[in-house]
C-alpha cells in the first residue's frame, strides 16, 4: 500500500483483446496498458462495449481472442474470484440481509483463504473508518443512504486487498449533488491506499475530472487513451470530440491541407488523421458578431435560437443555414453576456488555429 | 386565509369519509369470519344428548375429547403428518424452485416451468388423490414395474391404505404451493449479489448458504404456511387413501358432522383452529414479512 510506488510500471495490460456476443462485436483488439497507483476512466456512449471490457477484465466474461496480464501473470483462463481483482458493482449489490459490518467481511470470511476472526475484525473495522463509516457498523444496508451504500460496495471490495478495482459506473445510481462529493471521496480514498482504479461512465465530466488517463472507447475500439487535458484539447477523432460534449463538428472536405465546409474554405495548419474529413471548434472558443461587422478569419452565418445560464457561463444555441445547431459557450469571468435577437442572423467567428481538422491527412 | 380554508376542506372530506371504505371489508369479515368462529366456540359448549342438541352450557363434549385416547391420537396422528408433509413439500419443492426461479436465467420459461407445476389442478382434488390408487394399490403401477424389473419378488403391500399413502398423496397435491412462494423470492434476488459474492471468493456452498438461503426464507415461510393451513384442515386425502386407518382432526369433524354431534365437531373446530393459529404465529417469527415482501 506505500504510496507512489510502482506507479510508473504496468500493474496490468490488455493485448489484442476481443469479444462477441453473437454477431455483434463487443470488443475490438484492444490492447492498453495501465500503471499501478493509477486512477483510469474509461469513457464511451452506451453499446461502445465499456461495460463489457470491465467484465473481460474481472474474468466474468472470457475474451474470443487476446490476453489480459496482471502483474506480468497471464489470467486470460483464471477464474475471476482468483484474480485478485475487485468490482464494484453500478447498482451496489449489497448483500441486503446482511449488516454494514457483515457484508464488509464477507469476503474474508467466505472467501477461498480463510481468515482468522480477529484479523477478520480489524481489517473490516480499518476498511469502515477509510471509507468514512465508523459507527455504523451495525447498520443493515436499508438502513443507509446512497452514498453511504456506495462506500459500503468500496469497502467490502478494498478490503480484499485487491491490485487493480474495476467501478462499473459507481456514481450512476446516486443524485447529482452526491455525485459530485463522491468524485472527490472515491479519488481520496484511492490517494490512500494506492490502488489503480478503472472507472467506467457514460458522463465526460465525470471521466475528465477523476481520470489520471482516460480511456475513450468507440463501437468497442479504443478511440483514444491520454490525460483528460489531451483528450478535452486534443481529441483523437470526430467521435472523440462528439462524445465530449464541447465541441461543434462540421462535416466537410478535405484536399491537401485546405478543408472546406458549410462555412467556406480554410487552411488546416495540422491535420488530426481520421477515417473521414471533419472540422471540430470547441464552443468556448466561437465568437458571436453581428452580421455584417469585418473581421479576420473562417465564420459561419447562423440565426440566434435560445439561451441557457449555467452559472459561470451561458450557452448560446443557433441555427446555421443547413438546419444544424450551433453552440457557443460565453464564460461570464469573461465579460457580462451579451444578449441577442431570437431569429436574426449573426455571424460565429473562431481563430484558424482553434479549429481541429480532422481527415485522411 | 380563505385559500387555506379552501384546501383544508377536501381533506376533511376525505378523512370522514375514510372508515367507510373499509367497511365493506368489515362487514364481510364480521360476518363470515368472526361470527362463525365465535358461534363455534360457543356451540362446543352446549349439551349434547344422543338425537338432540341444547344451549345449556356444559363442558362435557371438551371432556369427551380429552378423555379419549382416539380423539387425542388423531391430533397427535395430524401434527405429525403435518410436519412429514411440511417436511417433504420443502425437500421436493426447495430444489425444484431454485431451479425455477434462480437456474433458469429466461423469464419466459421460466413462468412455462411454473406453469406446468400448476397443471395437474385442471383435474378436481379427488380425481388427484384417486388417481394414486391405481399407482400405489398392490396391483398398481409402480409393484408392477417393480416386479417386472425384478427389484422386489413380492408386491409391497405397505405403499397403499397406510399413512405412507396419505403423505404421499398430500406431497404431490401440495408441493406446488410451496415452489410457487419460493420461487418467487428466488426470481428477485438480483443477479449481480450473486456475481459480488462469487467475485469475493465464496464457493457455490457458501452463496447457497448465506446469500441465496437467507434471502429466499421469506418464501418458504409462506409456503409452509400455505401448506400447513390446508394439511391441517385436510381430511379427503386420508379418507380416500389410507383405508380409514388415519384419522386426522379434520376426519373428525367429518364423522360427527355426519352424525349430527355438533358439540363434540365444535371442540375439534376450535382445537384445529388453535393449532392453525399457534402455527402461522410461530412461522411469522422467523421473518418479519411486512418488510420482506
Amino acid at each position: 500500500m506505500a504510496q507512489g510506488m510502482n506507479s510508473q510500471q504496468p500493474v496490468f495490460r490488455l493485448e489484442g483483446v476481443s469479444k462477441s456476443y453473437g454477431s455483434v462485436t463487443a470488443l475490438r483488439d484492444i490492447t492498453l496498458s495501465v500503471n499501478g497507483n493509477e486512477y483510469i476512466s474509461v469513457l464511451g456512449p452506451s453499446g461502445s462495449g465499456k461495460s463489457v471490457l470491465l467484465r473481460v477484465i474481472a474474468g466474468f466474461d472470457v475474451p474470443d481472442s487476446g490476453r489480459v496480464v496482471l502483474e506480468g501473470r497471464d489470467i486470460t483462463d483464471v477464474p475471476a474470484h482468483e484474480r485478485g481483482i475487485g468490482f464494484v458493482f453500478q447498482n451496489f449489490a449489497l448483500f441486503p440481509h446482511l449488516t454494514v459490518f457483515e457484508n464488509v467481511a464477507f469476503g474474508l470470511r467466505n472467501g477461498k483463504v480463510p481468515v482468522a476472526a480477529p484479523d477478520v475484525e480489524q481489517r473490516v473495522k480499518d476498511m469502515i473508518s477509510l471509507v468514512g463509516l465508523a459507527g455504523m457498523e451495525g447498520r443493515g444496508v436499508h438502513q443507509i443512504s446512497g452514498g453511504q451504500k456506495q462506500r459500503v460496495a468500496l469497502a467490502r471490495t478494498l478490503v480484499m486487498a485487491p491490485r487493480l478495482v474495476l467501478l462499473d459506473e459507481p456514481l450512476g445510481a446516486l443524485d447529482a449533488n452526491l455525485r459530485h462529493r463522491m468524485r472527490n471521496e472515491l479519488r481520496a480514498i484511492r490517494e490512500k491506499l494506492g490502488v489503480t482504479f478503472m472507472h467506467v461512465t457514460g458522463s465526460e465530466t465525470e471521466a475528465l475530472a477523476m481520470g489520471d488517463r482516460v480511456v475513450v472507447l468507440d463501437h468497442g475500439r479504443i478511440a483514444q487513451f491520454a490525460r483528460p487535458d489531451q483528450v478535452y484539447g486534443q481529441p483523437a477523432s470526430p467521435s472523440v470530440a462528439h462524445f465530449l460534449n464541447r465541441y461543434n463538428i462540421f462535416e466537410g472536405e478535405l484536399s491537401g491541407k485546405r478543408f472546406t465546409g458549410p462555412f467556406g474554405m480554410i487552411d488546416a495548419a495540422s491535420v488530426t488523421p481520421a477515417d473521414k474529413p471533419a472540422c471540430a471548434i470547441r464552443y468556448d472558443r466561437m465568437k458571436v458578431e453581428e452580421e455584417g461587422t469585418p473581421g479576420e478569419g473562417p465564420a459561419i452565418s447562423a440565426s440566434f435560437v435560445a439561451s441557457e445560464y449555467l452559472g459561470s457561463s451561458v450557452m448560446y444555441f443557433f441555427e446555421a443555414a443547413d438546419g444544424r445547431v450551433i453552440e457557443v459557450e460565453h464564460h461570464l469571468s469573461l465579460g457580462q453576456p451579451q444578449s441577442f435577437e431570437p431569429k436574426r442572423r449573426y455571424r460565429l467567428r473562431w481563430k484558424p488555429e482553434d479549429a481541429i481538422v480532422f481527415g485522411r491527412g | 386565509m380563505s385559500g387555506t380554508a379552501v384546501r383544508q376542506a377536501p381533506q376533511q372530506k376525505s378523512r370522514s369519509s375514510a372508515p367507510w371504505l373499509i367497511a365493506p371489508g368489515v362487514l364481510w369479515m364480521l360476518v363470515f369470519l368472526v361470527t362463525p368462529i365465535l358461534l363455534i366456540v360457543y356451540v362446543s359448549f352446549w349439551t349434547q344428548t344422543t338425537f338432540k342438541i341444547e344451549p345449556t352450557l356444559t363442558l362435557q363434549s371438551w371432556q369427551a375429547f380429552f378423555g379419549s385416547d382416539t380423539y387425542l391420537n388423531s391430533l397427535w396422528t395430524t401434527v405429525r403428518i403435518w410436519l412429514i408433509v411440511l417436511a417433504s413439500t420443502f425437500i421436493i419443492g426447495y430444489p425444484t424452485a431454485l431451479f425455477v426461479g434462480l437456474f433458469v436465467k429466461n423469464k419466459t420459461l421460466s413462468t412455462v416451468l411454473l406453469v406446468i407445476c400448476v397443471i395437474p389442478f385442471w383435474t378436481s382434488f379427488l380425481i388427484r388423490v384417486l388417481a394414486w390408487r391405481p399407482m400405489l394399490g398392490k396391483e398398481g403401477a409402480i409393484n408392477i414395474l417393480l416386479q417386472k424389473f425384478g427389484i422386489i419378488s413380492q408386491p409391497i403391500e405397505a405403499l397403499l391404505f397406510t399413512e405412507l399413502s396419505v403423505i404421499i398423496g398430500m406431497t404431490q397435491i401440495y408441493v406446488v404451493f410451496m415452489v410457487g412462494p419460493i420461487a418467487f423470492m428466488l426470481g428477485r434476488i438480483d443477479p449481480n449479489i450473486i456475481e459480488a459474492a462469487r467475485d469475493l471468493g465464496a464457493g457455490f456452498g457458501r452463496i447457497f448458504w448465506k446469500i441465496i438461503f437467507p434471502l429466499s426464507l421469506p418464501g418458504v415461510v409462506v409456503g409452509a404456511i400455505f401448506v400447513s393451513v390446508m394439511v391441517l384442515g385436510e381430511f379427503a386425502t386420508a379418507a380416500a387413501l389410507s383405508g380409514r386407518k388415519v384419522n386426522l382432526l379434520g376426519n373428525i369433524i367429518v364423522t360427527q358432522v355426519g352424525s349430527l354431534k355438533w358439540a363434540l365437531a365444535s371442540v375439534v373446530g376450535v382445537i384445529l383452529t388453535i393449532v392453525m393459529g399457534l402455527v402461522i404465529a410461530g412461522f411469522l417469527r422467523i421473518v418479519d414479512l411486512k418488510r420482506e415482501l
